[in-house]
């Protein structure tokens, strides 16, 4: 990937001195369905720094979810490669832990602790039955479910059970947390508590997270760094910074610029698609 | 407490230009090959094929006693020569003729039953009851009562037919009646459904999954119990006066007492083609014309 | 109404602006009964064993009633009391009690080994998709058929005994229990399958830690049915060909009570069978079902 001349802030530090930690080399990622090959992505490539907030950004249909599935293991790219700390991807593994929107990501027959002790046990992250489940207790604690350790999902209210998913993949430590549009089930009022939940947790390790949303307002929250995906199949458009941008400043002339900015790039495509179908419309 | 890392600021950048993608295959049809592969009737037909081969081959090969394990192809020439000589239809007719009555009767007193439960709470209590206990009671143990009190005859057999079609059927029309969701109820009550109406229009279909599951075990109970019957008691049961009749149970027992075993699988592969033509053509049908097409798939 | 055409503008009705207001300070409700105890009588008759249990001894009143009153045949139909004292005199006295014995030692040997080999079968079918065809295959051709069906040649090939008894019991658990497990993990969710697949599990790890509770509620609708099936078909084949396996089981009892006109015997017999039945279904299945998928949540 052709990064331009380093115009960085000061007191962060310099790109050359740190490595990413992740590494999307021109992959392009196919996927069969009954009667047809689609190709979800075309040589896409970015790189994950540690402590980035990075957000996938697209419409739908650019291939953002895929991209996370090859990065998660689950699908190999038909061309280039996925590095995590330098090692090419083959297979799913609990060093990138992945939470996804569906509600049905925890296992119905486990309460809410069992199912970060599951995590933790086969994961490898931890061996010492007690130990597990310390480390469960202390990241209940932390999305805010104690007294509800010992509850099975069913009983939970979607925005609990994306906290459980969210402590079970924290519990990991991860090299990289992997979320699938993760709040885009939820009311927007719990939307937004748990955007800003996400980045109270963030504050406290830095750990480095990878976020996909099609919401340009979620992005610019939530994300400190964004790739903008253009659809059909999907393909870089662009590498935004918005670590500056948070839930205090929505509506301000600056996040509103950017928003526009991106909705202006995003929107581009789809004005240019309706003239070659429908003739010229004005 | 180990160092927390920063985020690392980069500049920006943005594709002026991304072009098309170049790649042939945004979307490709698949060839055919690859389409006939995954067609699941052409592997499983491979499949079939493998067996007839695997079992025509190892009967020839390792001599086998025709009375142990006939070949294939001896089994098909019995079943070939029982259809054309021996009146194998006819019994196989006979048999359908008292299960579909059988079969319909039941779900008539189902429905009865159902109806009461769903419109009172003492309706409900006694089905409920019945069911705990007359459900788990194979039909097969009521024959010797049935044949006590209606005598040797099609009477008996429907009778038991009778006890093995009602119980799962009317225990899962009611569970699936009782399972129907609140606001289905509230949405048909507010067009002003009332009645039989709010009945057939309403809670059928919404039960629908769990009444076609009843349904599905009931045939399949129906099915064991008549193939029994009439192997267990057909001679006494069947009316022998026209030489060649009974059922297609019956004429297993006979070909098995007259050691012909070939013909003995011959009636087993008519039996499996019933049920199969039941339980994949008759209930699919229903199935891909009601709740799969309305995407509530029983569960 | 009118909104079909914009000509008629005079029809739209207009906002009618209003003052906001706001509530400062709210008063508790004045009702005085905003819960209230139902009566004694009311609730003893809201347990559902309470009615239940009223309703089956008016049926054994009513039967009982019937039978003394209207003086009935007892070759046709006896008395509820002489059928249930045939039962305890069979049971405490005579073999009865052996002979279920024999029946339920079949049936669980049956079962059980139907059920390990449906379990092998299932673990070959998701290791390679051979085996998930031929499992398709196999269960739509046996399972239509009934297992009954097969005793004329399994007594031929294992001879009269417990062999045949057990090979028809298989026959009959196999491809029920087969059928519904192997659907059931087919319906697993693929997000389910990918969180076992990220926390590294694999193989065997991978279709017992996941696979199989996800499809919970599958695999115990066909062990159920399967227990249905192997129930029905030990009583048949008990009623035809029990006497040449010796001892005989209940089914046995039953034929035997039947043959020497003997019908408070049959319905002892029928009383013993009901009364398993109810156990196995109302009680095992269904406290397995309640310490899991309805704990769970996976079914109500």
């Amino acid at each position: 990937m052709d990064t331009k001349n380093s115009t960085a802030a000061g007191s962060t530090p310099a790109v050359a001195d740190t490595k990413p930690i992740l590494e999307v080399d021109g992959v392009t990622l196919q996927y069969k369905t009954k009667e047809h090959l689609i190709t979800a992505t075309y040589r896409v490539g970015f790189d994950v720094y540690p402590a980035d907030r990075f957000v996938l950004l697209g419409p739908s249909g650019c291939g953002k979810s895929t991209l996370l599935k090859g990065i998660a293991g689950y699908m190999k790219p038909v061309e280039g490669a996925i590095r995590l700390k330098g090692r090419e991807i083959s297979d799913p593994g609990p060093d990138r832990v992945m939470v996804f929107q569906e509600f049905d990501q925890l296992l119905p027959w486990k309460t809410v602790k069992q199912n970060i002790t599951f995590a933790l046990r086969n994961g490898g992250k931890s061996d010492n039955a007690a130990e597990a489940d310390d480390i469960a207790m202390e990241y209940i604690q932390k999305v805010k479910l104690s007294g509800f350790e010992d509850t099975y999902p069913h009983m939970l209210s979607g925005g609990m059970k994306q906290r459980v998913a969210i402590a079970r993949g924290m519990a990991m430590e991860p090299d990289v947390l992997l979320m699938d549009e993760p709040f885009a089930a939820l009311d927007a009022l719990t939307r937004l508590q748990m955007q800003k939940e996400l980045l109270q947790l963030w504050e406290d390790t830095h750990f480095t997270v990878l976020f996909v949303t099609h919401s340009i307002e979620e992005a610019l929250i939530v994300g400190s760094r964004i790739l903008v995906l253009s659809p059909h199949p999907g393909q870089v458009k662009a590498e935004l910074n918005a670590f500056d941008l948070n839930h205090e400043n929505v509506g301000t002339k600056e996040f509103v610029e950017v928003q526009q900015r991106i909705h202006d790039m995003l929107f581009a495509d789809r004005i240019l698609e309706d003239e070659i179908q429908t003739g010229d419309k004005g | 407490m180990d160092k927390i890392p920063d985020v690392l600021v980069r500049p920006e950048f943005e594709a002026s230009d991304i072009g098309k993608a170049s790649t042939a295959d945004v979307a490709r049809k698949l060839t055919l090959i690859e389409r006939i592969s995954d067609m699941h009737s052409v592997r499983k037909l491979s499949i079939l094929v493998i067996v007839v081969i695997v079992w025509e081959v190892y009967s020839r090969l390792s001599g086998v006693s025709e009375l142990i394990l006939p070949k294939f192809s001896a089994t098909a020439l019995a079943l070939a020569d029982a259809v054309f000589s021996e009146q194998l239809l006819y019994m196989v007719w006979n048999s359908i003729t008292v299960l579909i009555s059988g079969y319909a009767i039941g779900i008539v007193i189902a429905t009865l039953l159902t109806t009461a439960a769903a419109t009172t709470r003492f309706g409900s209590d006694i089905l409920s009851t019945l069911t705990a206990m007359l459900n788990p009671l194979p039909a097969i143990a009521l024959l010797p009562l049935a044949l006590l009190w209606f005598g040797l005859g099609a009477d008996a057999i429907i009778f038991t037919l009778l006890h093995s079609v009602i119980w799962p059927v009317a225990l899962n029309a009611h569970v699936g009646f009782m399972s129907v969701s609140e606001t289905q109820r509230m949405v048909g009550r507010n067009y002003g459904l009332r009645g039989i109406v709010y009945v057939v229009k309403l809670l059928i279909p919404a039960a629908f999954p769990q009444i076609l599951m009843g349904l599905k075990i009931g045939w399949s109970y129906a099915w064991r119990t008549l193939i029994a019957a009439e192997l267990v008691f057909g001679g006494s049961i069947s009316d022998t006066s026209e030489g060649a009749s009974g059922g297609l149970g019956w004429f297993i027992f006979v070909s098995q007492m007259d050691l012909r075993i070939a013909y003995v699988f011959a009636g087993l592969f008519m039996v499996i083609l019933v049920g199969v033509v039941v339980e994949t053509v008759v209930f699919n049908k229903i199935e891909s014309l009601t709740v799969r097409k309305w995407g509530m798939q029983a569960r | 109404m009118s909104t079909s055409s914009n000509n008629k503008k005079t029809a739209i009705p207009q906002l009618v602006l209003r003052p906001e207001f706001e509530v400062s300070d709210i008063e508790q409700a004045q009702t005085s009964e905003v819960a209230r105890k139902l009566s004694t009588l009311e609730r003893i008759w809201n347990i559902d064993g309470v009615r239940k249990f009223v309703i089956l001894l008016s049926l054994v009143v009513a039967w009982q009633a019937y039978t003394v009153g209207f003086d009935v045949e007892p070759l046709m139909l006896p008395s509820f009391w002489v059928s249930f004292s045939t039962l305890i005199r069979d049971l405490f006295y005579s073999d009865l009690i052996w002979k279920v014995w024999f029946s339920i030692k079949v049936l669980l040997i049956g079962y059980s080994a139907g059920l390990f080999l449906a379990a092998v079968l299932i673990l070959w079918a998701t290791v390679s998709r051979f085996g998930s065809d031929f499992i398709s295959m196999a269960t739509a051709m046996f399972n239509p058929l009934p297992a009954i069906a097969l005793l004329p040649l399994a007594m031929l090939w294992f001879g009269l005994g417990t062999a045949s008894l057990v090979f028809v019991l298989i026959h009959s658990v196999l491809w029920a229990v087969a059928l519904s497990t192997h659907s059931g993990f087919e319906g697993v969710s693929q997000t389910l399958r990918m969180i076992g697949r990220n926390y590294g599990l694999k193989g065997f790890g991978y279709v017992w830690k996941i696979l199989v509770p996800a499809a919970l509620p599958s695999i115990l609708a066909g062990m159920k049915i399967g227990w249905a099936f192997a129930w029905r078909t030990l009583i048949g084949a008990e009623l035809v060909f029990g006497a040449s396996s010796g001892s005989g089981g209940l089914g046995w009892y039953i034929f035997e009570s039947s043959q020497n006109i003997d019908t408070d015997g049959v319905f002892a017999g029928l009383f013993m069978v009901i009364l398993i039945g109810f156990f196995v279904e109302n009680v095992i299945f269904r406290n397995i079902e309640r310490r899991t998928v309805n704990r769970w949540g996976m079914q109500r």
